[in-house]
């Protein structure tokens, strides 16, 4: 589990993480979605205990930070941005070095090889040089060096990048397998598709969380859901505006290319209230269908509207 | 600090040093010219049973050796004169790998993951800063043993004597470590202000431009080597040398700093 207080980061005058909260259960995968220079990477290496906040704490399996990082780092795995490997050395070498760092000897190192190179897929390829392999092979070679010592909490930042689409697939059900297994996972990344299909939930992140849910949730953005309401007939949908005033469960409606868009709280109570009203006011409706906002348009409001409020911040 | 996480470390570093054929080369093409050159002299006089009074300036040198024939004697003294040269192995093989060693990880952006495993700061240091003196603590002995026994038996096995000499045990033993230590500090501070291993090791070649001059102030001092005295000097030199590098590197056992500078 990996607990987060009021946690912040500052090089020298400028400030790259601040008031950091969430908690991140057994078994969960959070994501978090941010511009570059947002503070993920800063965020991820506070919480790997390879810097120092500056401000606030965090508990990591109960290891508090600054104070067992040692710890910390024993049960923490972490695929970095750059896979960072040593070229000179095959893939056998690279993992055989780190699983010693992380204090495996022996047959429990021999093993541990042998199985995450058969969990990523280069068993072939292990006694090369990873100097001559792919990006998406050195991704592997790094994913299999973020599990070896069988981590308990693991961050994983851009894992799929560079990735076939098969191998993502294969690297995201594998990432699945590993929440099932009770570990907690936070994947920083770019890719809002990804973010949607992988994570329990999700913080979108530009030196602070600007917002944190489940996807679903997150998409809705203000709470509200938006109805899609298709007419057809004589009246045009700017005539029912009056009606959609007036009924109490609507905090907004508009008309839009021969349809109604209504907001409502609740669709799946409010839907049918609407419908029932529209039709007595003789509104003839083709197709009623709840429009989820994606989790791009959510994205790029938050982070451009933080955006906004940093740039009138630097000029006041 | 656990041996086994050092050891790791090392094994890692020898393995990717053996792998780079080029840096092999300059650590071994260096030892044996220094080497080479005074021996091809003592073999030229052997065969060529030169009259040391026709060596012009070396014979006013040839008194400091007063139980010696003078062919023998002129021969100690072009053997002894060149062995201050052996310290400039471990002056520079030590940064160049050094400084390879940490440019090689600030590019490939290794670092990172070895700082987030559990081993400690000074533990990934010690390992990197062996890995990268051995070589030249290795090649100056083995080159040292060498030199002595083939003068001895091209020449004189009195020249064996004098190469083997307390002082220069001393040396080898003390002062060749100790240059190895601060070289290796030397080529981790320059390659936190540099991008690239040769820039790098330009500037680290400046800790060269003493040991050439002490050599050469010597030849014109008429010394032919080094004292006892200068040799412990020279230990406690050093020390503060490696004293005031750490100082100025301090940042070099903390990871944030680590991470910030080489990462």
């Amino acid at each position: 589990m990996i607990e987060v207080a009021g946690l912040g980061k500052r090089f020298r005058s400028l400030t790259a993480v601040r008031d950091l909260e969430f908690v991140v259960g057994d078994g969960e995968i959070f994501g978090i979605l941010g511009p570059n220079g947002a503070g993920k990477t800063t965020t991820v290496r506070m919480l790997a205990g390879l810097i120092a906040p500056s401000a606030g704490r965090a508990r990591i399996n109960g290891h508090e930070l600054g104070i067992d990082s040692q710890r910390i780092r024993a049960v923490t795995g972490i695929l970095t941005e750059s896979p960072g490997l040593h070229d000179k050395l095959t893939a056998r070498q690279n993992l055989g070095y780190y699983g010693r760092l992380y204090g495996l000897r022996g047959r429990e190192l021999q093993a541990a090889v042998e199985r995450y190179l058969g969990v990523v897929g280069i068993t072939d390829a292990a006694d090369r040089r990873v100097g001559g392999f792919s990006k998406g092979m050195r991704q592997k070679v790094a994913i299999a060096r973020a599990l070896l010592h069988e981590p308990d909490v693991l961050y994983l930042d851009e894992p799929t990048s560079a990735l076939d689409p098969s191998a993502a697939k294969s690297i995201r059900d594998f990432v699945a397998t590993l929440r099932d297994a009770g570990r907690s996972i936070i994947v920083c990344t770019h890719n809002l598709d990804e973010a949607e299909r992988l994570c329990d939930r999700i913080g979108i992140m530009r030196g602070t969380l600007l917002a944190l849910d489940t996807p679903a949730r997150l998409r809705r953005g203000n709470g509200n859901a938006t109805v899609r309401v298709d007419l057809v007939g004589a009246r045009r949908p700017e005539s029912f505006m009056d009606l959609m005033a007036s009924l109490p469960f609507v905090t907004a409606a508009r008309p839009l290319d021969g349809t109604l868009r209504v907001e409502v709280r609740d669709p799946r109570g409010d839907n049918p209230e609407l419908v029932r009203a529209l039709v007595e006011a003789g509104a003839r409706i083709t197709g009623v269908s709840e429009e989820a906002a994606t989790l791009e348009q959510v994205y790029l409001d938050l982070v451009g509207e933080a955006g906004e409020r940093d740039a009138r911040r630097v000029a006041a | 600090m656990r041996p086994g996480l050092i050891g790791a470390v090392l094994g890692k570093e020898m393995r990717d040093l053996l792998s780079n054929r080029l840096l092999l080369g300059a650590v071994a093409f260096p030892a044996l010219i220094f080497a080479a050159i005074p021996t091809g002299i003592v073999a030229f006089i052997e065969v060529n049973d030169l009259d040391p009074n026709q060596l012009g300036q070396i014979a006013d040198y040839l008194r400091m050796f007063p139980d010696l024939p003078p062919k023998l004697a002129a021969q100690g003294f072009i053997v002894l004169n060149f062995m201050a040269y052996f310290l400039l192995i471990p002056a520079m093989v030590p940064m160049a790998i050094a400084t390879q060693s940490v440019i090689g990880e600030k590019q490939a952006r290794s670092l990172e993951p070895q700082l987030a495993t559990p081993v400690e700061v000074s533990e990934l240091i010690i390992g990197k800063a062996i890995a990268s003196a051995l070589p030249a603590i290795i090649a100056t002995w083995l080159v040292f043993v060498l030199y002595g026994l083939v003068n001895g038996a091209i020449a004189d096995p009195r020249l064996t004597n004098l190469v083997f000499s307390d002082t220069w045990l001393l040396a080898m033993l003390t002062l060749v470590p100790l240059i190895c230590l601060l070289s290796v500090l030397l080529g981790i501070l320059v390659s936190s202000r540099v991008n690239d291993a040769r820039t790098a090791q330009q500037l680290g070649s400046f800790i060269v431009i003493p040991i050439i001059a002490i050599a050469i102030a010597g030849f014109f001092s008429g010394q032919p080597t080094f004292s006892l005295q200068q040799v412990i000097m020279g230990d406690l030199v050093v020390a503060v040398l490696i004293g005031l590098a750490l100082v100025a590197g301090n940042w070099i056992f903390e990871r944030e700093q680590i991470l910030t500078r080489l990462g």
